[in-house]
């Protein structure tokens, strides 16, 4: 009679046929990130041969000559990722605000798809939008046209996330806000933006660290320096536009160290304001939760 | 309770009255900075692409378009301005990149999703992630050092061992190609890929997983009856997703494709792309024409990604209203 | 009770509606004697969309007196309450006809700004919902600060705690208002918001099923602060626990509903009267708990 009531097993076949996929899902995932342990141990490797930290401080020198740093390129990320923030974080915030606050319609709609559609222009084809916008006009680069196309790069990804935000302000805070009779503008100001400050602040972080390894849409906006050049309406350089440069010219020894130290400068930067960016995010879903 | 009584709160008025005062002139004004700002931001978009459009017709006055389109001769020495290399050199690294990192991709997010315990699994998503945090130039550069001379390697075993005698896998190889930069390329879109599609698979209803389970499914069955098939439509918008960027993609390719406007069936041969050609040529371009064709070619580069980019959100689209309203993006 | 308006009108409430009423469009009405109505709801009508959701309601809210709706869930209790002050537009497809006052006054008007409605008829909502970001200090100063019924640190530090005093929660906070209004316990939230509509000023004050996430102690100390703040406030408190209406109202509205017709009011009366002699079965019914 117990032969009638047994636990029937998967079976040869179908235990193989997992099994085979559960080991090619493996080799995907080793073979994944494979790529990532061999960028970073060669920066690791020929970054700190090639580091030190007065590269930072360094004017830079001839191209083909030892020595040199990057302190242009340095001063020029700063000041072109700034201004661009002080253009993108504005207006990102107001496309979100005007999507999600202002239902304002049909035309907030076209507004938001063309800041979408934003983000899918290759950063190359922004540099030369800028090019023939700016730079043409201006009759000369400038660090302001490479700001511009930076902030170009930035504003889909900070309106994006800052509508995000704005959606998952919790009904009830709302509710809140109007039977307590506040202005709209003051509910955004004093209750929603703090609410969800975290994830505004995700989208910035992840946009300038975006920009900031942006090489791309500076070729013909910003095109590069060999000085130190505060004046932004100069051309200017930048980091990874002065790491270009140097890469280009790996035949000699020395634009190739100052390659390997501005590359591993650059991941850096690049790392440190991304990790921080998603440490942010998983803080800034917790008020949601909560509420 | 004690209660006391301050200037502050007045206690109700024998009968109270509806207060007109208003929000003041805050919100008509926030309401139209935002506005303004929002529409400035379109204005800026239409703007440089008629500025730039208008630029590129400049070229009209020297070959017609389709002589643009379809010519196969790049020599601004000669004024001749061809774009089917590079838009030939686009198409085969792309597809070359979807070749390798979409099973990686798929991979990768069912261990991640599916098999791994939750942490390793948070670990795995966060490194491949970070992939797509290095900047490109830094791509180029490595590819140049480090990934070329290991790819040379099997370029070479390839083209000598029997395939060698298909035409895109004959030699000569060179070390950069084609398939360099489709290498890398791969490596970028690898993040944006798995990302769209783990979102995808764990859109998946848990009582449509349980069901199968319940049947008596293995976990691979579950996965290959429930998962894959419900999250198919998410899946192809991350690959579309990740071929807009491959198109896009310029430093890093520039590093390792070898820099000619020819047409090769090889994919082991050198060759251009769109994005890497604007970027090399555009700053030293003087000859008659050579910027306008460098920026026509930045106009057709526009047109391609902005297709695949709009296909892209029509699938994610038919994708969402098919889920149900599930948020696959 | 002054100006009684017979005529029915159409109200679209829509959602983003914000007119504002011209300054000389306010309207001071004299007042009545202790236990005159605050508000009156007359044919009261309100759809979801193309779904009726409650038709023909009427009943009046006395002054310093507690209203209580009860009903089972769907008879449209929250729709009602949520008419009273304009919150119902909230609500995207949301629409109601019928007349609203407020001491005579018709708040649905045109003209009159759904803000200034607002700040005279207070609400308290099912969830505690003070604002996580904001210290319990500012939760409870930030609205009459911008609405300007205080200036200055000294006036509002009294608002403050005379509003947290009559919400009964003066005592346990008021060594820590710097701290978030999210740390303190659910009971204490719900009085935290209860200061927080209190300290806009309003005459009125809706409570919707404001105890429905509390502790049964929590819930007793709601209803007694209810009782307390009826001294001086209409207060219109929806609730679907029978007990609570029983202890704590004056007036009971009996709501239902049933396949046929959508939320209509089935019995009003005071309270003690509907609980110990209903006049209606279906009251009898509901109380004794046979449904609902």
């Amino acid at each position: 009679m117990s032969a009638e009531f047994h636990l029937r097993p998967s079976g040869a076949m179908r235990h193989a046929r997992d099994r085979l996929i559960l080991g090619l899902c493996v080799i995907a995932g080793l073979v994944a990130v494979l790529p990532l342990a061999a960028v970073l141990f060669f920066l690791v490797v020929e970054g700190a041969k090639a580091w030190t930290p007065a590269f930072l401080v360094t004017p830079p020198g001839p191209l083909t000559l030892p020595g040199g740093g990057a302190a242009h390129a340095i001063l020029g990320t700063l000041e072109m990722t700034g201004l661009a923030l002080l253009i993108s974080v504005p207006v990102g915030t107001a496309v979100a605000l005007y999507v999600v606050e202002y239902r304002a319609g049909k035309l907030a709609l076209v507004v938001r798809t063309a800041v979408d559609l934003m983000a899918g222009i290759p950063s190359i084809v922004i540099g030369l939008f800028i090019y023939a916008l700016l730079v043409l006009t201006m009759g000369h680069f400038s660090g302001l046209a490479g700001a511009v196309a930076l902030s170009l790069i930035m504003l889909p990804i900070i309106a994006r996330t800052s509508e995000e935000m704005f959606k998952i302000v919790p009904r009830r805070l709302r509710e809140a806000t109007m039977a307590l009779a506040m202005p709209r503008w003051r509910a955004i100001a004093s209750v929603y933006v703090p609410t969800v400050a975290a994830g505004l602040m995700t989208g910035i972080v992840l946009a300038v660290s975006r920009a900031v390894g942006e090489t791309a849409p500076l070729l013909f906006t910003s095109l590069g320096s060999n000085f130190i050049q505060p004046d932004i309406t100069q051309p200017m350089s930048a980091l990874p536009l002065y790491m270009f440069q140097n890469a280009l010219n790996i035949g000699f020894p020395a634009a190739r160290q100052r390659a390997w130290a501005a590359a591993l400068t650059l991941v850096v930067i690049v790392l440190l304001f991304n990790i921080v960016g998603r440490w942010l995010a998983t803080r800034a879903s917790l008020p949601a939760a909560r509420n | 309770m004690t209660v006391k009584r301050g200037p502050g709160v007045q206690p109700t008025s024998p009968a109270g009255s509806i207060r007109v005062r208003r929000g003041g002139f805050g919100d008509p004004l926030l309401r139209h900075a935002v506005q303004l700002l929002s529409l400035a931001a379109l204005g800026a978009v239409v703007l440089m692409l008629v500025d730039t459009a208008i630029r590129a017709s400049d070229l009209l006055k020297h070959q017609s378009l389709w002589s643009f389109v379809s010519g196969t001769q790049w020599q601004p020495s000669n004024t001749l301005y061809g774009a089917l290399p590079f838009i030939y050199g686009t198409a085969v690294t792309s597809i070359t990149a979807l070749v390798f990192a979409v099973p990686l991709a798929l991979g990768a997010a069912l261990l991640i999703n599916e098999y791994l315990p939750r942490r390793i699994a948070g670990s795995l998503a966060y490194a491949i992630d970070l992939l797509a945090a290095i900047p490109s130039v830094v791509y180029g550069f490595w590819g140049v050092v480090a990934l070329v001379p290991f790819l040379t390697v099997i370029q070479k075993a390839v083209a000598q061992s029997p395939v060698g005698a298909l035409p895109i896998f004959a030699g000569p190889v060179a070390g950069p190609s084609y398939f360099a930069a489709g290498i890398i390329l791969s490596i970028m879109i690898l993040p944006i890929v798995t990302a769209v599609a783990r979102d995808a698979m764990s859109a998946t209803p848990r009582l449509q997983r349980e069901a199968a389970l319940a049947l008596g499914a293995t976990r691979g069955e579950t996965i290959r009856h429930v998962v894959l098939p419900f999250a198919r439509g998410g899946i192809f918008a991350g690959i579309i997703l990740g071929l807009s960027r491959a198109i896009g993609e310029t430093i890093a390719v520039l590093f390792v494709i070898g820099n000619q406007p020819q047409i090769n069936a090889s994919i082991f041969s050198p060759g251009y792309t769109l994005p890497s050609v604007v970027a090399s040529e555009f700053a030293e371009a003087n000859q008659p024409f050579h910027s306008e064709a460098l920026v026509a070619l930045g106009i057709v580069l526009f047109v391609l990604s902005f297709g695949v980019n709009l296909g892209a959100r029509l699938v994610v689209q038919r994708f969402e209203q098919r889920a149900g309203g599930a948020d696959v993006r | 009770m002054t100006a009684l308006q017979t005529d029915v009108r159409v109200h679209i409430a829509t959602r983003g509606e914000e007119t504002a009423a011209a300054p000389g469009q306010a309207r001071h009405v004299d007042g009545t004697a202790s236990g005159g109505a605050a508000m009156e709801v007359r044919h009261l009508s309100a759809w979801y969309g193309a779904k009726l959701a409650v038709s023909d309601v009427t009943f009046q809210a006395r002054q310093r007196a507690i209203t209580a709706i009860i009903g089972p869930s769907g008879s449209g209790k929250s729709t009602v309450l949520r008419a009273l002050n304009r919150m119902l537009e909230v609500v995207p497809t949301a629409r109601i006809t019928g007349d609203v006052t407020f001491h005579g006054m018709d708040i649905y008007a045109r003209g009159v700004d759904p803000a200034s409605v607002r700040r005279s008829i207070g609400m308290v909502f099912q969830q505690p919902n003070p604002f996580p970001t904001m210290s319990i200090y500012d939760n409870v100063a930030a609205a009459p600060r911008f609405n300007g019924i205080v200036k200055g640190r000294a006036a509002t530090d009294e608002l403050v705690e005379q509003a947290l005093r009559r919400a009964a929660l003066w005592d346990e906070v008021k060594d820590v208002l710097g701290r978030s209004g999210a740390s303190l316990s659910g009971g204490q939230q719900q009085r935290l918001c209860i200061a927080r509509a209190l300290a806009v000023n309003p005459d009125v004050i809706l409570m919707d099923e404001p105890c429905s996430a509390l502790d049964p102690i929590a819930t007793l100390q709601i209803e007694e602060l209810a009782r307390e703040l009826s001294e001086r406030y209409a207060i219109v408190i929806v609730t679907h626990n029978m007990q609570q209406a029983a202890r704590a109202s004056d007036h009971t509205i009996f709501m239902s509903m049933n396949e046929e017709r959508a939320g209509y009011v089935v019995e009003i009366g005071p309270t003690s009267e509907m609980f110990t002699n209903p006049r209606n079965k279906l009251t009898e019914d509901y109380i004794t708990g046979r449904f609902g």
